[in-house]
């Protein structure tokens, strides 16, 4: 028999036992789920715990700066301030966007709309001025904040336009130099892997994982802002008073082929891209081809006296047109000089004395030299979307082709490849090909560009002799207008036909372009300036000549020219 | 006599029980002044250890928070550099919007200012001459 004492014994050890198998039961469940949590189930119970404290950021890497050649900024990344909205946290959202409104340039209404939208989080603005955002940051209203976004800037607004295009909101280049050479100016963004606090601050210890990001180049170009500056200036000016469709300026270092400035109008603002006009976009330098007209008679006579069948003394008698392959050329308002030379042809532009000249070259050397002068041919220039212009194959020619080429019709070439070709002629016969980027700056260093000979086109003598012959044009010629007073210019103006669809010319409708260099004896510049169908027709050149005249007395007394001349 | 040499050699258990007791009485101040001296060199050690571990905690502790508030400054001065930059950058726009040539103009413009019909320019040759 059992005491009392044994009874609880008894008691106790059962307890005891069942505490025990129960604590063991226990064990066992937690060390199944330890050891699920440690094998199957180890990565994603991995994932979550990471994912509470580590950020995988992207490092943007800098987009490169844009200079000109003198160092000023033309293109630059700053990051700017963007307005976000948290609605959920904004008590009074009718009287938040009322006070917004004035700031940022929206209406009350359309800010209230979307702050209850019922989105958790919303750009109110992107992109603000820092003049703005410190004035919206002044009225403290909870729920509103800022992010740092970066923004490319054009401090020149709308110079240059052309040359520098414009990047879009998701930071890709388009047209021009930020798309020719996006890859170099974007970089390649870094990463960075690391543990944050509750209060997401990064923290000094535990995981760290730094990819640096590689910042875009630096560019330098060959433009000049005054040059720049000047070209456009002329050429709105010209544009506006002719009622042209367009127009369009490039200038050019003869001596290397560095674009010094290219200007189109119609033009845009790189900041503003979405209110531009499409047709604002279209860089007229390169991209848009036409026929020349009498500017292409210096080409045609430089090849002539190259392979001495003229001289500039050589003379015909001018009876106001000339015959060839059974047509028959005018010269402009059919007037007959008689016993001409062919510095006369050049100086009073004449159409018959142009196809006289041909006439004694031949169709395979004319068409020699005008492929040598680079028509027909992209010329190379490092910007997107250049056209090569057209001069159809040799065995494609009629007769009376030889006597259109002469003057500029029939064949087609962009103002870039006029200005590279006369550049030839100043520089003493070399085609160089025209460039934009002078030099590149990364970690790595400076690099240069290096001017690139084409060829040689015209020997130095015959270069000598056109320099002459062009400045004569200018002195005593239809180009009298383009003269700057204490310098010699050189240059020929240009009024060529416009054709239709069907391959008519249009009546009265022309395109009008002077093409010249200065200082004549060692030219520092050539300029090519071309009006698109301007309203005083035949009387275009004299406002393309008046637009050379303006770019270059800015153009000279910048880079310090002394005159070579008695003012 | 010869009895009492025999109680002579040979002692009683009782003595001898008597004379061990004796004898453990004698040496038990020893023995416990040993037991004594290697509880205290225990306890000292183990409280040495345990300041040891102590100070070395927050020597690691110490360092940690030290290397930790040493980021939270880095991040902060990262920050300060970042803002610094970008206020920077505003500033060269502002300095290539000013000094840009239209806008120069056009102000130039609106304060009734013309442009020079010629600038005169004396030629250095002509100068040295004279000279």
């Amino acid at each position: 028999m059992l005491g009392g004492g044994d009874t609880l014994d008894v008691v106790s050890s059962r307890r005891v036992r069942v505490v025990f198998w129960l604590l063991a039961f226990a064990t066992v469940l937690l060390a199944v789920r330890i050891t699920y949590w440690q094998t199957v189930g180890r990565g994603a119970l991995l994932e979550r715990a990471t994912s509470q404290i580590r950020s995988d950021l992207a490092l943007p890497a800098h987009r490169g700066f844009i200079r000109d050649r003198n160092g000023a900024i033309l293109a630059t990344t700053v990051d700017l301030r963007s307005l976000y909205a948290i609605p959920g946290r904004i008590a009074d959202k009718a009287g938040s966007a009322a006070r917004l409104a004035p700031l940022i340039g929206q209406d009350a209404a359309t800010i209230q709309r979307a702050l209850e939208s019922g989105a958790e989080w919303l750009y109110l603005k992107r992109w603000l001025s820092e003049e703005i955002a410190v004035q919206v940051a002044d009225l403290k209203i909870a729920g509103l904040g800022f992010e740092n976004e970066p923004k490319r800037l054009y401090p020149n607004e709308t110079v240059g336009a052309h040359v520098l295009g414009f990047v879009n909101d998701l930071g890709v280049g388009q047209l021009g130099i930020e798309a020719r050479y996006d890859a170099l100016l974007k970089g390649t963004d870094g990463r960075l892997i690391v543990e944050r606090d509750p209060a997401n601050r990064a923290l000094a210890i535990g995981l760290r994982t730094e990819t640096p990001a590689r910042n875009g180049a630096d560019l330098v170009l060959t433009i000049d802002l005054v040059f720049q500056a000047a070209a456009e200036r002329e050429l709105r000016a010209a544009v506006e008073k002719e009622g042209a469709k367009g127009g369009t300026v490039v200038v050019m270092d003869p001596k290397n082929g560095a674009i010094l400035a290219l200007a189109s109008y119609p033009t845009f603002d790189p900041a503003h891209v979405a209110q531009a006009d499409p047709e604002a976009l279209r860089d007229r330098a390169i991209s848009w081809s036409y026929e020349p007209g009498s500017t292409i008679k210096a080409m045609t006579v430089s090849a002539a006296i190259d392979q001495r069948v003229v001289s500039p003394t050589t003379s015909y008698n001018d009876v106001g047109y000339a015959i060839i392959g059974g047509r028959r050329l005018n010269n402009a308002l059919g007037k007959a000089w008689g016993p001409t030379t062919v510095l006369q042809v050049l100086e009073r532009s004449l159409n018959a004395g142009a196809v006289f000249v041909a006439s004694k070259l031949g169709a395979e050397r004319l068409h020699d030299y005008l492929g040598r002068f680079g028509f027909g041919e992209p010329t190379g220039v490092d910007l997107s979307g250049e056209q090569g212009g057209l001069i159809r194959p040799l065995a494609e020619w009629y007769p009376v082709d030889l006597g259109t080429a002469a003057f500029g019709q029939g064949l087609s070439a962009t103002p870039l490849q006029l200005a590279a070709a006369y550049a030839a002629i100043a520089n003493g016969g070399t085609l160089y090909r025209p460039f934009v980027v002078a030099s590149r700056r990364d970690a790595d260093g400076e690099q240069r560009t290096a001017p690139v000979a084409v060829r040689r086109v015209i020997s130095s003598e015959t270069a000598a002799t056109l320099r002459t012959m062009l400045t004569s044009t200018v002195d005593n010629g239809l180009a009298k207008n383009a003269s700057v007073a204490g310098y010699s210019v050189a240059g020929k103006t240009g009024t060529a036909q416009v054709p239709s669809e069907d391959g008519r010319y249009l009546d009265d409708v022309y395109i009008s372009s002077f093409a010249g260099f200065a200082p004549a004896a060692d030219p520092r510049f050539v300029a090519v300036v071309v009006l698109d169908e301007p309203e005083s027709r035949l009387l275009g050149t004299v406002t393309a000549t008046s637009a050379f005249r303006g770019m270059a007395l800015d153009m000279l007394r910048s880079i310090r020219v002394q005159p070579d001349r008695q003012p | 006599m010869a009895l009492a040499r025999h109680r002579v050699a040979r002692p009683s258990l009782r003595s001898a029980a008597a004379a061990h007791h004796r004898a453990t009485a004698r040496r038990q101040p020893a023995a416990r002044a040993v037991a004594t001296n290697w509880e205290i060199r225990t306890f000292i050690g183990v409280v040495a250890f345990i300041a040891l571990v102590v100070v070395l905690a927050i020597l690691y502790v110490g360092q940690t928070t030290a290397v930790s508030r040493g980021g939270y400054d880095v991040q902060r001065l990262t920050e300060q550099r970042d803002e610094l930059r970008r206020q920077n950058g505003l500033l060269e726009v502002r300095i290539a919007k000013l000094d840009s040539p239209t806008r120069i103009e056009s102000d130039a413009k609106r304060l009734g200012l013309v442009r020079a019909r010629s600038v005169p320019i004396v030629a250095a040759e002509a100068l040295a001459a004279v000279r």
